[in-house]
């Protein structure tokens, strides 16, 4: 059943592009085609349960013909200049207004960093290799969506054996109707990297969409910080698909913050594709208002001798609502694999909802997995301790849910870890 | 009657938990200074009055009127019961994951907005308090209860109480759970840190841990009221002959 009636003007929007490589312009057409075949996700479909996939659909199609990607001015390029705490900077929007910055000494070594329109004429032999390998075309009919019309994005490269010690900060905001983000990164053997993917701004028209995607290959030994941080406006809906492939013997550290939006859906996870290969994912949600947050978090195990934990809490309070659907997929040749999941929600009144369905698909004999799950309301005791102490209602309920999530919040790498306390305590005191 | 010594005055007191009275009319009179003990078999009241005096929302107090200090303390919650001077001692303190002992406190005594230890001098106080309690300074950042044995979460009561300095503490079953060396440093810290002119109320079953702290008065609660009050010999009396004897008689009384 397909919803959209949008014409198929494939010569148009090849006209809009021209700035494209021939190959890209292939692989839009293709993704294009596979959005128009897909039908709309079915609501039984379990991953489509929670949240109407209506909702992140423009309700004017026509709109998205309006779309046009184009090389980024890069006048701002110079003006920009980098905060000493970061080793690059990147700043997206629509694309035009796309800059990418990386410390002189990175730009020696070898670590590419910029829009990744740019990129795809530029360095087409490695993003030709990647583009859409993790989340192509036949991922879902969102993904195709993306693959097929990104009209704003960056792209990262570390070569083999470089240690980037400080964060890069991406700095990405909705444009009109609808955003098409996309980020590529691909580490090399035995580096290591830190990104800061910080999305925030405002949707100026109520029914603004924002459709992402994130790609993150990561070579062997190498390591890879990721910290994925939602605080949009009220207004806006989005969808984001994100995942980390990581080979043998690297480790990989996901952290995703769903602060803001209004109907916000993710879909995240892990590709543990060597053995030795070690990825840990946390989720922190806090949720109030009516905010909808949809999580799926994902360690998909192909590879023997693999490690992961995901641990994911969630705290809501007025009339919001979320779900989040742990998946642990060991496959059949992967042997000797430990993974855990853990998700937690607490509730500050009676008007939040929550929903928590851990789910396992094992195929392989030997295996250790393990998975919980809870939701419970603010408990009345810990408030009355609290308070028979002197602290004041408010106060409690504050140090009560900052004490919830302190035992995840503490295992983030430092940098994450102070970024993701300040948001969240940002957003408790409104 | 007024009384300036007079720290904490309970008339006739009457308390329901969902629907069923509990406490019967407990009338209760301390001085600057004084230490009562309330004893009483499981069931008689005696924790379900130390509640409704710090405010529990559960214990819905029907009639009566409790003063301290002469603010009416039922016209507070339980935030401004322990600013106005309150201390409850809990008999099963409350695990709070990620929050540290340090940190909690820190909040207690902010609250207090300087009526209280001073932030300047917190670190030394509290060093010196642990160190008086025989408490680890692992402790101060560890996760409130969070896998404290029952000896250490008592401990951490009464370190609270020494922090925070009350007006007046009740303290309930703070000896339940404790072997005879933890009972020690309890008494002790009770005995060096409760207020001086302020007031204590010990909940107990037992005689032992008025071996270490002398009651002034001690009061025996039975099926929500206290039916006897005496000094400390009536501990003593009650651990001879037991609570069935002491009720086979208060029964007879009233006539039940």
């Amino acid at each position: 059943m397909s919803t959209l009636t949008l014409a198929n003007k494939n010569k148009r929007f090849r006209g809009q592009n021209q700035f494209e490589p021939e190959a890209l312009y292939s692989l839009r057409k293709e993704s294009w085609n596979c959005f128009n075949d897909l039908d709309m996700p079915h609501r039984a479909n379990h991953l489509w349960r929670y949240t109407d996939p209506k909702v992140l659909l423009a309700n004017n199609p026509s709109e998205l013909m309006k779309i046009t990607p184009s090389l980024p001015d890069q006048t701002e390029y110079n003006l920009i200049s980098l905060d000493e705490a970061f080793s690059g900077y990147g700043y997206n929007r629509s694309d035009y207004m796309t800059f990418a910055k990386l410390t002189p000494a990175l730009e020696k070594s070898g670590v590419i960093f910029k829009d990744l329109l740019s990129a795809t004429r530029e360095n087409e032999d490695i993003v030709g290799k990647y583009l859409g390998n993790l989340i192509g075309s036949d991922f879902g009919k969102f993904e195709a969506m993306n693959l097929a019309l990104w009209n704003t994005g960056l792209f990262l490269y570390v070569p083999d054996n470089i240690n980037i010690e400080l964060p890069i900060r991406l700095q990405r905001h909705p444009s009109g109707p609808n955003t098409f983000h996309r980020l590529l990164v691909v580490v090399g053997n035995n580096s290591k990297v830190t990104l800061i993917d910080d999305y925030s701004g405002e949707c100026r028209k109520e029914e603004a969409q924002i459709n992402s995607v994130v790609e993150i290959f990561a070579g062997d030994s190498s390591s890879v910080k990721y910290l994925n941080t939602q605080r949009y406006s009220s207004k806006c809906n989005s969808y984001i698909t994100q995942r980390t492939r990581i080979n043998k013997d690297a480790k990989s550290v996901s952290v995703f913050a769903g602060l803001g939006g209004n109907v916000s859906k993710t879909n995240a996870g892990t590709v543990l594709d060597g053995p030795g290969a070690n990825s840990q994912l946390y989720g922190i949600v806090f949720g109030d208002d009516n905010q909808h947050f949809d999580y799926h978090i994902v360690h998909h195990h192909t590879s023997s001798n693999s490690y992961s934990n995901i641990d994911f809490k969630t705290v809501l309070k007025d009339n919001a609502n979320s779900a989040s659907t742990g998946l642990i997929r060991v496959e059949e040749d992967a042997l000797n694999c430990e993974a855990f999941q853990v998700n937690r929600n607490l509730l500050l009144n009676e008007g939040a909802k929550a929903e928590s369905i851990p789910e396992l698909e094992i195929l392989c004999d030997q295996v250790q997995c393990s998975h919980g799950a809870t939701i419970s309301p603010i408990d009345k005791e810990m408030l009355f301790y609290l308070m028979s102490r002197g602290v004041a209602y408010k106060d409690a309920v504050n140090i009560i849910t900052l004490g919830f999530i302190e035992p995840t919040i503490k295992n983030f790498p430092g940098e994450l870890e102070t970024l993701t306390r300040e948001l969240i305590t940002g957003k408790m005191e409104g | 009657m007024a009384n300036k010594n007079r720290i904490l005055s309970v008339n006739d007191l009457h308390v329901e938990v969902e629907g069923k009275e509990i406490v019967k009319g407990v009338s209760l009179q301390i001085n600057s200074g004084e230490k009562h003990a309330i004893m009483g078999k499981n069931g008689s009241g005696k924790s379900s009055l130390a509640y409704a005096l710090s405010g529990h929302p559960n214990y819905k107090i029907t009639s009566g009127t409790v003063e301290m200090g002469g603010q009416d303390l039922l016209e507070m919650d339980a935030t401004e019961r322990s600013l106005a001077g309150l201390f409850l001692g809990f008999q099963y303190p409350m695990t709070i994951p990620g929050v540290t002992v340090v940190n909690f406190l820190r909040a207690a005594l902010r609250a207090r907005n300087g009526n209280g230890i001073d932030m300047k001098n917190f670190r030394k106080v509290f060093k010196e308090k642990m160190k008086l309690l025989k408490i680890d300074n692992s402790f101060a950042t560890r996760y409130i209860n969070d896998g404290f044995s029952g000896g250490e979460k008592k401990r951490l009561e009464i370190l609270q109480m020494v922090m925070l300095q009350p007006k007046v503490a009740i303290l309930d079953e703070t000896d339940s759970g404790l072997d005879i060396d933890a009972l020690k440093i309890v008494a002790n810290g009770i005995v060096d840190s409760a207020p001086k002119d302020g007031g204590v109320i010990l909940v107990t079953h037992y005689q032992r841990l008025l071996d270490y702290i002398k009651p002034d008065k001690v009061h025996i609660m039975l099926d929500g009221r206290i039916v006897k009050t005496g000094g400390p010999e009536l501990a003593l009396e009650l651990e001879a002959e037991g609570y069935n004897k002491l009720e086979a008689k208060e029964s007879q009384k009233v006539g039940v």
